[in-house]
């Protein structure tokens, strides 16, 4: 039988495996009953959920265009894909 | 004209099969409109990969360029657009080995990250987010590249674990432990108390 210490460094190494759904469903109630009697837990299992949502709203391109030069390397070495001597 | 870069491939003759068939036949205009769909996504991965605008720019231009060399020998394993990408972690990569040879210069952008603060949130929400942007910023800056990778496909831009694994060109087992590492660092860096708050 684990300790609640066990317990409790276990469930902190895998707050973001239970936000990410990983977890069976014994390692589940063990870590989700911890979190219950815990307030690291439990603020753990929340912060952990708020930094995935914040990353999510990282996405969109947000106006961010590739720039008109990108293709400019290949259009120098044409379709030999080697850059073409300068004055060739 | 080649089509502006981002630009979505206009109809079925142009599906991506025949693209690619005819960039391998050595037609760059083909390859352009092919690689052009995905160049503003593969710029903003390179952008939070290296949070630098210029180096990102100098990388995209080579990824392009590396990606035409080996078109030929792309057999349709992965998708073409994992297979880009996949080239394209690995020029960010090389050029974040190249960078840790240098002295440090800047270090990664938090404006480079795009968190939109909703127009309805009131101002001291939106600092709030503001703040939280810098945080992140910070805090994926001070991630080793590939636990930085592995939050950028997975979170940031929210590939599937299969996917990004082949992206980052490891086992799914292996991602993952990547993934819970980066998150459990990022965590410690910003703290759980700003992360619930902002969380709301």
């Amino acid at each position: 039988m684990p300790s609640r210490s066990d317990d409790h460094q276990w469930s902190q190494q895998h707050l973001s495996h239970y936000v990410e759904g990983e977890l069976g469903p014994r390692a589940r109630r063990r870590l989700e009953r911890h979190a219950l009697g815990c307030v690291d837990c439990g603020r753990g299992i929340k912060a952990m959920r708020a930094l995935v949502y914040a990353f999510q709203g990282l996405d969109g391109l947000a106006g961010v265009r590739a720039p008109a030069t990108i293709f400019d390397r290949v259009r120098l070495a044409g379709p030999g894909g080697s850059p073409s001597p300068p004055n060739a | 004209m080649p089509p502006l870069a981002g630009q979505r491939l206009p109809d079925a003759a142009d599906t991506e099969a025949a693209l690619i068939a005819r960039a391998q036949a050595g037609d760059i205009g083909a390859y352009e409109r092919l690689s052009g769909a995905y160049a503003d996504r593969l710029f903003m991965l390179l952008l939070r990969l290296l949070g630098d605008r210029s180096e990102a720019e100098d990388v995209a231009q080579e990824v392009m360029l590396r990606a035409w060399r080996a078109i030929a020998r792309f057999r349709g394993q992965s998708s073409y657009f994992t297979w880009l990408y996949r080239i394209a972690v690995n020029e960010a990569n090389r050029a974040l080995e190249k960078r840790a040879r240098r002295p440090p210069t800047t270090p990664i952008g938090a404006d480079e990250l795009q968190l939109p603060a909703p127009a309805a949130d009131d101002p001291s929400r939106q600092a709030e987010n503001r703040e939280l942007r810098r945080a992140l910023g910070r805090a994926l800056a001070e991630l080793p590249p590939a636990l930085r990778t592995a939050i950028v496909l997975r979170d940031v831009e929210g590939l599937s674990t299969q996917e990004a694994a082949e992206i980052a060109g490891v086992s799914q087992a292996a991602f993952k432990s990547r993934l819970h590492q980066a998150r459990l660092r990022v965590r410690a860096t910003i703290g759980d108390q700003t992360l619930v708050t902002a969380g709301g």
